[in-house]
């Protein structure tokens, strides 16, 4: 059998790289010896073209103008904020319940504690919890019962291939195996920085937030008022196909073809001082202006230290349970019938893949990617 | 696609310190760059902001990887400065003056000629080819282009043969 022309090439400069059976049949083929003269004069030309003099490079002095550079200026490094705007129109339904959900979920998990250090855990499934507009409106007004700070420092910074972004990210780039066919282009990766959200409750603020939404505060437990939870949440990579990821994720467009992104993180880490995640929980479910519903579902999820809830606009949006590989994940069918998503969980790693794709091809990317 | 450990398990090194990265690595990041814009202060220019944001990504303790994110940085970015308009001034430079060894005008003409028939076929070509190019005629090894590029060893030719075909059909025998 020949040879591929890859493994000619190699063999140009790594021969012994090559298997003693592929050498010998390259030796002893007529054909093969064209094949080897064409890719060699290929190879040759090249080499000429790219041919640059060599120079003397100072690495010490190089080494101080670094230096010099790092000292002028210590910021961070610019980075292109990843923004989740929520915008009306129909083509950007899909995305937009999808932000509202994943602004929903960081409010419903920012959400704890008091003095002391108390818990550190890392929830291991995803629950849907069905939403209405209003009622994301009335959790998302959870965070004025205190201050939320450290969510803006999360950046989005594009990445040129799988390894830069796996190197990025501290973790490796998302493996996908069955692409929808209808779905072109190569790969594009991103990172989205991590970060620590810290959410503390305060009880003057949280006292006119009561008022606002017309009622009075409940009691406060002991060492509630000035606790502290916080979120840790990874770097992620994320992988695009068919559309450039930072303007999908920041909702500008979808693209007219089969179009997904596929987004890989470590569970993120919640850590509360003071009162347990549970009272917290059973707190804030309690004041003035959450729905009952609402709070009825997620009280139904058990332990919030296990669950990552995701918020689901029910009238964008649906979820249902669905296994990925074994594993409980959960569907959302955007209701316009544009697309669909999946988030699941495994060994402490959470994925999500989103969409301009039918329920079976997301799910098809999902049980294919590792 | 990408197997990190793989490529982690290719580059073979234990956690790398920033400055001994430095010592290891500036010469070649830097010779890459040169590879792509021919220009060696713009080439030390390319290496200084791979290194400046490998440190600030990265830190003191870039770990193993770091060889293989700088090389693949250094191409990128320079393939970028060829590719857009953003250092303009400086591609008009390169492309106007490229000094041969030689005195000869007619010789220095036809130099500065080809050279930049080639930085424009590097430009044209798909980034991906543009860049096995890059790193392999800057010296590195096919295991080292995998862990580069995130790809196996046994795609490293694949992709180099036919980068090497696609540049030489972009830029025409008659301008070798």
């Amino acid at each position: 059998m020949h040879p591929s022309d890859g493994t000619l090439r190699r063999a140009l400069d790594e021969p012994m790289a090559i298997a003693a059976a592929k050498r010998e049949h390259v030796a002893s083929c007529s054909r093969c010896a064209e094949r080897v003269r064409r890719i060699s004069a290929d190879a040759g030309a090249v080499q000429a073209m790219l041919r640059t003099p060599s120079t003397g490079i100072d690495v010490v002095a190089a080494r101080a103008r670094l230096a010099r550079t790092e000292a002028a200026s210590p910021v961070q490094r610019p980075a292109k904020r990843l923004r989740l705007h929520q915008r009306s129109g129909r083509t950007n339904r899909l995305v937009a319940g999808l932000g509202v959900a994943l602004t929903a979920s960081v409010v419903l998990v920012v959400s704890g504690g008091a003095q002391d250090f108390l818990s550190l855990f890392q929830p291991s499934r995803v629950a849907a919890v069905p939403v209405t507009a209003s009622d994301v409106r009335s959790l998302a007004g959870l965070a004025s019962y205190g201050s939320v700070a450290g969510g803006s420092s999360i950046a989005f910074e594009p990445e040129p291939d799988a390894a830069a972004a796996g190197l990025a990210a501290g973790i490796d780039a998302p493996v996908i195996g069955d692409i929808p066919a209808g779905t072109t282009g190569a790969p594009q990766y991103a990172v989205v920085s991590g970060g620590v959200v810290t959410f503390t409750f305060s009880k003057q603020p949280a006292e006119a937030a009561a008022a606002r939404a017309g009622g009075q505060l409940p009691p406060l437990p002991d060492g509630l008022d000035g606790s502290t939870l916080s979120v840790m949440i990874a770097p992620a990579v994320v992988v695009s196909y068919g559309i450039d990821p930072s303007s999908f994720l920041r909702s500008e467009s979808l693209p007219s073809g089969e179009a997904f992104v596929v987004v890989k993180t470590q569970t993120p880490t919640v850590t509360s001082t003071g009162v347990t995640v549970q009272q917290l929980e059973a707190y804030l479910l309690s004041v003035p202006g959450i729905p009952a519903g609402v709070a009825a579902e997620i009280r139904a999820l058990g332990d919030p230290t296990q669950t990552i809830p995701i918020p689901i606009p029910v009238d964008l949006a649906s979820g249902s349970p669905v296994s990925i590989n074994g594993v409980s994940g959960l569907l959302i069918g955007d209701s316009t019938g544009l697309g669909s998503a999946v988030i699941w969980q495994h060994n402490g790693v959470v994925y999500a893949i989103a969409g301009t794709v039918t329920s079976n091809e997301v799910l098809g990317i999902a049980r294919s990617t590792r | 696609m990408t197997d990190l450990p793989r490529s982690a398990a290719a580059v073979g090194a234990a956690p790398t310190s920033f400055d001994r990265l430095f010592d290891e690595e500036y010469a070649r990041v830097a010779a890459i760059a040169r590879r792509v814009l021919g220009d060696p202060a713009a080439a030390e220019d390319v290496a200084q902001e791979v290194f400046l944001d490998l440190h600030r990504r990265f830190g003191d303790t870039p770990g193993a990887q770091a060889p293989a994110w700088a090389r693949t940085a250094a191409a990128h970015t320079a393939l970028n400065m060829i590719r857009t308009n953003r250092r303009r001034a400086a591609r008009e430079h390169l492309y106007a003056a490229e000094p041969d060894a030689s005195h000869d005008p007619q010789a220095v003409v036809e130099t500065a000629e080809t050279t930049k028939a080639v930085r424009s076929a590097l430009a044209r070509i798909p980034k991906r080819q543009a860049t096995v190019l890059v790193l392999r005629y800057s010296g590195l090894s096919y295991a080292e282009m995998a862990s580069a590029l995130g790809i196996g060893v046994n795609g490293v030719g694949t992709r180099l043969r036919r980068a090497e075909a696609r540049l030489r059909k972009e830029i025409g025998d008659a301008s070798i």
